[in-house]
């Protein structure tokens, strides 16, 4: 899978906002880092197709070579997460992941709960899968949010400062398990940030915005 | 789709909104003009203008309509900041709102005739004081309250009924999100310059949340200038408020005292519209002033008066809640009741058994009404609500929209409320039950709308953004996420929807032509003759009717978290202390 934004260029009310060109390979991660207000949520808004007037947005985002800058956010496959794990507070650990995986009428519930299991464990939070949301940690919360995102099966996934809220001995684990879960299913991802460590940690192309 | 749905919703909020309320002023404009052929009236002519302004009394309705309005909306404001400014950051705050909240479900014409019951030349605390002074005849009313020629006693009652209202409509402006944390960040920066907690109140709170809750605020100044039940009960007679006198002579037995009436009510719209350009300028020079003390330096805001005010208003209410409950209780069973004893001669259940009887059928009409408005405005405030978040208006769009959905409550009931009738008269004559729930729609959206709108600003849409963001339709969003999330808000104003529509009098009345009796309008009805028992238990069902809605709401997020088997969340809102904290 490769993300490529062609000739991207973001407008706030008829004026130009930020240019971009890029291209992340698969299990890369582009970095996008600025000031306040250059534009950078903003940016990935506009590649998961929940820009909101009074942006507006010329130029191409394509996956595999595919644009789909006209289709709808709930089809593009584009995962997204935030500084906070926005876990959903009326549905059980299990529930917020199963409900984000793709439905399937094949799939018995037995199956369905394994994987959920599977998909906890790969982040050493098994048996957790029946407990409230609230009753987890900080730390496990983003673990949570971070499988939840994956197992919508998504092309392609954004982090909108995903890191920043936790402090510095979770911060790096919880990086480090995000980066290599990314990597080992060749998604591109798109960081943004503004601490030079997750931008070293993410290896990949950085992109500065500056305010114009 | 799913935009689509919404949009078309918004719209017919919109137009459910604006459509009854224009046809009602068009059904006044034209018999007020001389036009109402239902009585061989063809020609149009200022006559009746000439004969509403040659009564001898019709100034005076203007001059109590008008005095009583803008009087006791001022009056609540003070007392609301008053209040605000000594508890704003005080745990007491959460507390407060509770000793109010039922005051502002509580239906009009109740809160009337409860008052009517405490405060009586026969009532409570007559009987209080003399038992003080050793007198064994209730005086015969040379008192102020009730009926005093000056309208007084209408003044004190409808701010008594306002000033839960202002202070429930500025805390959830003060506990948006956004705001919360300005004004936290105002109060903090204001006492690090020493300026005391009321003068940061004044100062620096007020003017960044007065711009909106102004528009419920002007909401009140129409409705206190123009309501009927309050002055009905407690007002003067001759001669009455203007909106009294109109409701007598649109129910007058001669159909040509319905021009009077029209005309009367045309002039209605214009006391009101007065009222709030009176009320602008008082703001205005309120704020002229404001703005010189400002720079001013003075760190004190009269601030042991203020607080003095503040906590005296808290305490009037308590004993008169506390008054209220225990004279209505003991009324409603009582036997004989001579006048400066505490306590009846024996007690009875007779009256209960008698109200039982009677009110069977009215509260069934209530119930029903009140289920099927609430329940369909919800519906319709939730799409809209939605609509607006997925294509958000222009910033002037929005504002037209915000107006719109304020304007029944601008516009006088009593004066279009006629009209309307007159309308559905001529369209469907025996959809009784339809015209009926469009005039208490028109009165429930808007409330409903208002308590929907500060939980939809205070969602956090990044949880939408995810949920889309993992393949989930905007229909499956909306109804998988954003309503679950939101339960105990929705559940909260359907309650209050359903105590909108129960405490709706003139709207039943009118639009049902008097054949659907409510627990309200039987209420009003007793309160101007029969037994002061069985009043006492009507105005006690309609104190408990919203109780109920609100004991619901309740406990259905309760009831649905405790299947999910789990700790609450969706409850979490309840335990809120001060609105700004350590300031």
């Amino acid at each position: 899978m490769v993300l490529s934004l062609e000739n991207i260029a973001i407008y706030r009310d008829k004026r130009l906002l930020l240019k971009v060109n890029a291209r992340v390979e698969k299990g890369q991660v582009l970095t996008i880092m600025g000031p306040s207000g250059a534009g950078k949520s903003t940016l990935l808004q506009a590649i998961a197709g929940q820009l909101q007037s009074p942006f507006s947005l010329t130029g191409d985002i394509k996956i595999n070579d595919v644009a789909i800058t006209g289709i709808d956010a709930h089809l593009r496959k584009v995962g997204i997460m935030f500084q906070d794990a926005l876990l959903f507070e009326h549905m059980t650990v299990g529930e917020n992941i199963a409900f984000a995986m793709p439905a399937s009428r094949k799939e018995t519930k037995q199956a369905r709960n394994n994987a959920i299991n599977k998909l906890l464990a790969a982040v050493e939070l098994e048996g957790v899968a029946r407990r409230a949301v609230n009753t987890l940690s900080g730390g496990q919360q983003a673990r949570v949010s971070l499988i939840r995102t994956l197992a919508s099966q998504p092309q392609v996934v954004l982090l909108d400062e995903p890191f920043s809220k936790l402090d510095l001995a979770l911060r790096s684990q919880i990086r480090s398990w995000t980066f290599d879960q990314l990597k080992s299913r060749g998604i591109p991802a798109v960081l943004v940030t503004h601490d030079k460590d997750d931008a070293l940690a993410a290896g990949g192309e950085v992109i500065e915005l500056l305010l114009c | 789709m799913f935009a689509q749905t919404t949009l078309i919703t918004r719209w017919c909020l919109l137009l459910l909104l604006c459509i009854p309320v224009l046809a009602g002023l068009v059904g006044v404009v034209f018999p007020a003009l001389g036009y109402f052929p239902a009585i061989g009236a063809n020609t149009f002519s200022t006559a009746v203008f000439i004969a509403l302004f040659s009564l001898d009394d019709v100034w005076q309705m203007i001059w109590l309509s008008l005095f009583t309005g803008l009087g006791s909306t001022l009056v609540a404001i003070a007392g609301a900041f008053f209040i605000l400014a000594t508890f704003y950051q005080s745990a007491m705050l959460g507390k407060i709102q509770g000793i109010l909240s039922p005051f502002l479900v509580f239906p009009h014409a109740a809160a009337a005739i409860a008052l009517l019951f405490a405060f009586s030349p026969s009532g409570l605390f007559a009987r209080i004081a003399a038992y003080a002074s050793d007198v064994s005849l209730p005086s015969s009313g040379g008192g102020v309250f009730p009926y005093d020629a000056f309208g007084i006693s209408v003044l004190f009652a409808l701010s008594l009924k306002e000033l839960p209202f202002i202070i429930l409509m500025a805390l959830s402006v003060m506990s948006q999100p956004l705001m919360q944390k300005k004004l936290t960040g105002f109060a903090k920066v204001g006492t690090t310059l020493g300026y005391s907690p009321v003068a940061c109140f004044f100062k620096l709170v007020v003017p960044a949340i007065f711009a909106q809750i102004k528009l419920p605020i002007l909401a009140v100044l129409v409705f206190a200038t123009s309501n009927v039940e309050i002055p009905l009960i407690l007002g003067p007679n001759n001669p009455s408020t203007l909106a009294v006198a109109i409701m007598h002579w649109f129910n007058h037995i001669d159909l040509s005292m319905r021009l009077l009436a029209s005309s009367a009510a045309v002039v209605q719209i214009a006391v009101s519209a007065v009222a709030l350009l009176l009320f602008l300028g008082i703001e205005c020079i309120t704020k002229h002033i404001g703005k010189r003390s400002l720079v001013s330096g003075k760190r004190q805001f009269v601030d042991g008066a203020v607080q003095m005010f503040g906590v005296a208003i808290i305490a009037f209410y308590v004993i008169l809640i506390s008054a209220v409950v225990y004279i209505v209780l003991t009324y409603s069973v009582a036997t004989q009741w001579p006048f400066p004893a505490l306590f009846p001669d024996g007690l009875t259940l007779l009256h209960w058994e008698t109200a039982v009887g009677a009110l069977a059928a009215p509260l069934m009409n209530t119930v029903l009404l009140g289920v099927g408005v609430s329940t369909s405005s919800l519906i319709l405030v939730l799409f809209t609500l939605e609509s607006e978040q997925l294509r958000p208006a222009s910033t002037y769009a929005a504002k037209a929209f915000t107006l719109s959905v304020f304007f029944p409550l601008l516009v006088p009931g009593v004066a279009f409320l006629y009209g309307l009738v007159w309308f559905q008269q001529l369209v469907l004559q025996s959809a009784v039950w339809f015209h009926t729930y469009i005039a208490h729609m028109v009165y429930v959206v808007p409330y409903v709308f208002l308590s929907m709108a500060v939980a939809y600003r205070k969602f956090d849409n990044r949880y939408a953004m995810v949920a889309q963001s993992m393949g989930k339709t905007p229909w499956q969003v909306f109804f998988q996420v954003k309503l679950p999330s939101m339960l105990y808000s929705i559940v909260v104003a359907w309650a209050l929807g359903l105590a909108i529509s129960f405490s709706q009098y003139l709207p039943t009345l009118l639009a049902s032509g008097g054949t659907i009796p409510t627990v309200t309008t039987e209420a009003v009805a007793s309160a101007s003759g029969s037994s002061t028992r069985l009043t006492a238990v009507f105005v006690i069902i309609q104190a408990v009717l919203p109780l109920i809605g609100f004991v619901i709401a309740w406990c259905v997020p309760a009831i649905v978290v405790k299947t999910r088997g789990k700790s609450a969340p969706a409850l979490k809102d309840k335990s809120r202390k001060g609105v700004l904290h350590g300031a």
